[in-house]
């Protein structure tokens, strides 16, 4: 699945050189990319497929990181949030014990921040 | 489907950290030009030992950013001449383009259907849905597991969409890149034959997650198969609880009368 995270890693890097630009930076010193852990994006594919778009850019030898972002999801019987990390992608409310698909966060695949010098 | 798109921050929410710096980095930051050199110096004048700013800015852009904005435009498209979308997605030979045939047979001759059919190679599955009242394009992916939104948005162009209701697409047979692909459709519709196990939903929860629809397929052999029905409707409900389920068999007309049902209040709402 390696080149859905190379495609979304160009689209990143993209992101990255314009903001580059209009920053008049000198060199990227880090991308940190938000990654929901029901994203179905593997990290290790992410940054391997950021050292392979970022060679000769300014981004080239940037920390990169990757921040996790837990699943957190709804349950609308009892109108509160409960964490949806523990059973793959089958949300049962703790409370009341219903299914529920209401996913709140968890599904993110973002640039979150970048760095400049 | 994620349409939220964030905006960069405020230049004035952004903050400087501020790091220790060589002698030689110095130079370098004087010969940038403005502004960020201005912010720099300024950031110099305030370190009493030579540190400089490091210029960082908070995004939270969505990478699928171009995906997604073609998908949007697609569903303004299709919403705007007035018809309904969907978006068929299963393992090869779940039964996508046999569901289809029989659809654009019995349903399409009352209310008008169109098809975009994907596949890596062949045209095969076009030839097959052709039909004198279904306009059908093929897009071929070529070594691509998915369909994306602009393939749709050209394939689309390529047909006579007039008076055309509902539009199915039907995407190239996979249970995990399709996912990850909003096309803009108004329904997704994810197919699971009784051929491949009842716990499929289990083993591949992300697509089932993202149903609107979940077409049980060929049911009329789940018996000669042990397939249990009711186990497998347990597992989609317990992945997918926002889905409505059909159960149907192509080759034995169960159950379409419901899948037709359905597809009219799609386009009865248009």
């Amino acid at each position: 699945m390696i080149m859905h995270e190379l495609g979304m890693m160009e689209s990143a890097l993209a992101l990255v050189q314009r903001y580059a630009t209009e920053q008049h930076a000198r060199r990227v010193e880090r991308v940190v990319l938000r990654i929901g852990t029901l994203s179905g994006v593997d990290p290790e594919s992410l940054r391997f497929a950021f050292d392979v778009v970022s060679r000769g850019t300014t981004a080239e030898g940037a920390s990169f990181e990757i921040e996790s972002i837990p699943a957190v999801v709804f349950c609308r019987s009892c109108q509160k949030e409960f964490k949806g990390d523990n059973g793959g992608f089958i949300f049962q409310c703790p409370t009341c014990g219903d299914f529920c698909g209401d996913l709140r966060t968890g599904k993110e695949i973002e640039l979150g921040r970048l760095e400049f010098s | 489907m994620n349409t939220e798109t964030a905006t960069p921050k405020e230049q004035s929410d952004e903050t400087y950290s501020i790091h220790p710096l060589s002698g030689a980095a110095t130079v370098a930051a004087r010969t940038l030009s403005a502004p960020l050199s201005a912010e720099i110096n300024a950031a110099l004048d305030a370190s009493p030992k030579g540190e400089v700013a490091v210029r960082s800015l908070d995004l939270r852009i969505p990478l699928l950013e171009k995906n997604d904005i073609l998908a949007e435009r697609n569903r303004g498209y299709f919403l705007g001449r007035g018809l309904a979308a969907l978006n068929l997605v299963s393992s090869p030979g779940a039964g996508k383009t046999t569901l289809l045939e029989r659809t654009l047979d019995e349903f399409a001759p009352q209310t008008k259907c169109a098809v975009l059919v994907g596949d890596l190679e062949t045209d095969n599955d076009g030839n097959r849905l052709r039909r004198p009242h279904a306009p059908v394009a093929q897009i071929t992916t070529g070594t691509v597991c998915h369909l994306d939104a602009s393939m749709i948005a050209r394939a689309a162009q390529s047909i006579d969409l007039a008076g055309v209701k509902i539009l199915f697409i039907e995407n190239v047979g996979n249970l995990v890149c399709p996912a990850s692909f909003d096309l803009g459709e108004q329904v997704r519709v994810v197919l699971l034959s009784t051929t491949e196990g009842e716990d499929k939903p289990l083993k591949y929860p992300p697509i089932f997650k993202s149903a609107n629809l979940v077409l049980l397929t060929k049911v009329d052999v789940a018996d000669a198969l042990g397939f249990k029905r009711e186990v497998a409707v347990e597992n989609i409900k317990r992945i997918a609880p926002q889905a409505r389920i059909i159960q149907l068999s192509a080759r034995s007309g169960e159950g379409m009368a419901d899948w037709y049902a359905f597809l009219r209040t799609l386009a009865g709402a248009r």
